[in-house]
């Protein structure tokens, strides 16, 4: 009784919480809110119809925070390694909060809106905290930090994400990928961004919490999209190659290790002039000492986070971080760390269950991106 | 005449003799979800009654399946190694795991009836 009484202290609804269950939802609780694993389809059902189709995913647990005030994006660049020079107005950035020793307190994405005084943050569900202590404690009073509680955020994921959208606001066709809008729909306003965690072309949407249930009905009264749960996410964005937080990357990883470094900005690597700069730049310059790599191991078992990874001498050289089977390549998959004075080792071997597997070492993704590309 | 046992790990063992064929039941599987892989024992190796025998992997984790009574492997079901959701579409019967030769028909005692499993699962 008292554990029961203690979950619900701590484990929080999403507004979308009672259509999950009316939606017979496989509930679990997940960086500190009940979510659906899946729905009566299954997770491949649901990962294979995003893939081909479009689903929708409750991921109102994600932290949305607005911050206000003059002169925001020169003080949110001494935090972060990105340069708003190189964003334009109504683009979105993925970046990555450090600490001072260059490792990664939480990733995010980071839109540059119209407002020149206010930047938009999408932040991890079980970093929301501490990512607030973070900012508090490196900007000063005078920016006004709104956590957007009062909005629910879902992924359309998938390649007919655009078509399903666009019957409901016609006005967003062909907007950009990363980049968001502010839109009116009915007598409400919704944030559109095309973006996600699964590969496909998509959106995030963010809906006030009372609308959020209708807005998700009118979607789904489209025969192409279906509901998927956390389960789909994961072997989605797996098969993308994207880092989860917690598992792939966290306070004992730098972005340089993880494979990230794309999404600094060069010119800062240099200049070092944000919070563990100094331990990128060194970082950049000497090399990490170990890497992010995709394995793919023989046969059908999936070697799972924390299976060690050794060489053909049986030395340790690493450890898997995620992994799973791919539904899209009905192969398992798995994403780990290596010393990278072994990137050069063609095979390596994954002890699973005692059984070294043998694995290659492939790039990442698995799976190619299918990201929205705008022609003119 | 075959009669079934349950654990209340949500195995079956279907038995005939002293011959015992081992599986998981369809409330087991429904909690599974999506059946990737199979780790199944190997024939002639003898196990004693719950301890860990096989390995099943769905999407989202691995379990262990305990051997619901003590014997000797003496049969697996090859076509899961290629098929293994074969257990996800039926559970009770093409979905069997292994064939074992029962060294002590007492260790049946420890195990429960039908009605007895559906209650634990509150059917």
């Amino acid at each position: 009784m008292s554990e029961l009484l203690n979950e619900n202290f701590h484990v929080e609804k999403t507004p979308l919480f009672d259509f999950h269950n009316q939606m017979n939802a496989k509930l679990v609780s997940f960086g500190g809110y009940y979510l659906p694993i899946n729905y009566t389809p299954g997770i491949i059902a649901e990962h294979n119809h995003t893939r081909s189709s479009a689903s929708i995913f409750d991921v109102s647990h994600m932290g949305q925070i607005e911050i206000n005030g003059p002169f925001i994006m020169e003080a949110m660049e001494k935090i972060l390694p990105i340069s708003f020079s190189k964003i334009l107005p109504g683009k979105i950035k993925y970046t990555q909060f450090l600490n001072n020793e260059g490792k990664i307190i939480d990733d995010l994405m980071i839109h540059r809106t119209h407002n020149e005084n206010s930047v938009w943050l999408v932040v991890n569900a079980a970093c929301k905290e501490k990512d607030i202590n973070h900012l508090r404690e490196n900007l000063n009073k005078n920016f006004n930090i709104n956590i957007r509680d009062d909005l629910s955020l879902i992924a359309l994921q998938g390649p007919k994400s655009e078509l399903a959208l666009l019957k409901l606001v016609p006005g967003i066709v062909g907007i950009e990928f990363m980049s968001s809008c502010w839109v009116s729909y009915k007598n409400y306003e919704i944030l559109i961004s095309r973006c996600g965690y699964t590969g496909e072309d998509g959106f995030e949407i963010s809906v006030p919490n009372k609308h959020v249930i209708s807005f998700t009905q009118k979607l789904l009264e489209n025969s192409d999209v279906k509901l998927a749960g956390l389960g789909a996410r994961d072997s989605l964005r797996l098969e993308a190659g994207l880092c989860l937080y917690g598992h792939d990357i966290d306070l004992k990883s730098s972005p340089i290790e993880a494979g990230l470094k794309w999404s600094i900005c060069k010119d800062r690597i240099n200049s070092a002039d944000f919070i563990g700069g100094d331990f990128i730049k060194d970082e950049f310059r000497k090399g990490p000492s170990r890497v992010l790599i995709g394995l793919l191991p023989k046969g059908r078992a999936p070697a799972r986070e924390g299976t060690l990874i050794y060489d053909s001498n049986d030395n340790l050289i690493g450890e898997v971080t995620s992994g799973g089977f791919s539904p899209t390549l009905s192969i398992p998959i798995s994403m780990g760390y290596i010393k990278s004075s072994a990137i050069d080792q063609k095979e390596v071997y994954l002890d699973v269950r005692g059984k070294k597997i043998p694995s290659d070492k492939v790039n990442l993704p698995f799976v190619p991106h299918n990201y929205f590309k705008k022609v003119n | 005449m075959t009669e079934i046992f349950y654990t209340k790990d949500h195995e079956w063992i279907k038995v005939n003799g002293i011959e015992g064929v081992v599986g998981i039941t369809p409330y087991a599987s429904e909690q599974l979800g999506d059946i990737v892989f199979v780790e199944l024992p190997q024939k002639g190796i003898s196990f004693e009654q719950g301890k860990d025998v096989a390995v099943i992997e769905s999407v989202k984790a691995a379990s262990e399946i305990y051997s619901p009574a003590s014997g000797e492997i003496i049969e697996t079901n090859a076509l899961l190694e290629e098929n293994p959701e074969i257990i996800n579409d039926d559970p009770l019967n093409a979905g069997w795991l292994y064939k074992i030769k029962i060294m002590n028909k007492e260790d049946l005692k420890n195990l429960m009836n039908e009605e007895d499993y559906n209650k634990l699962i509150g059917v």
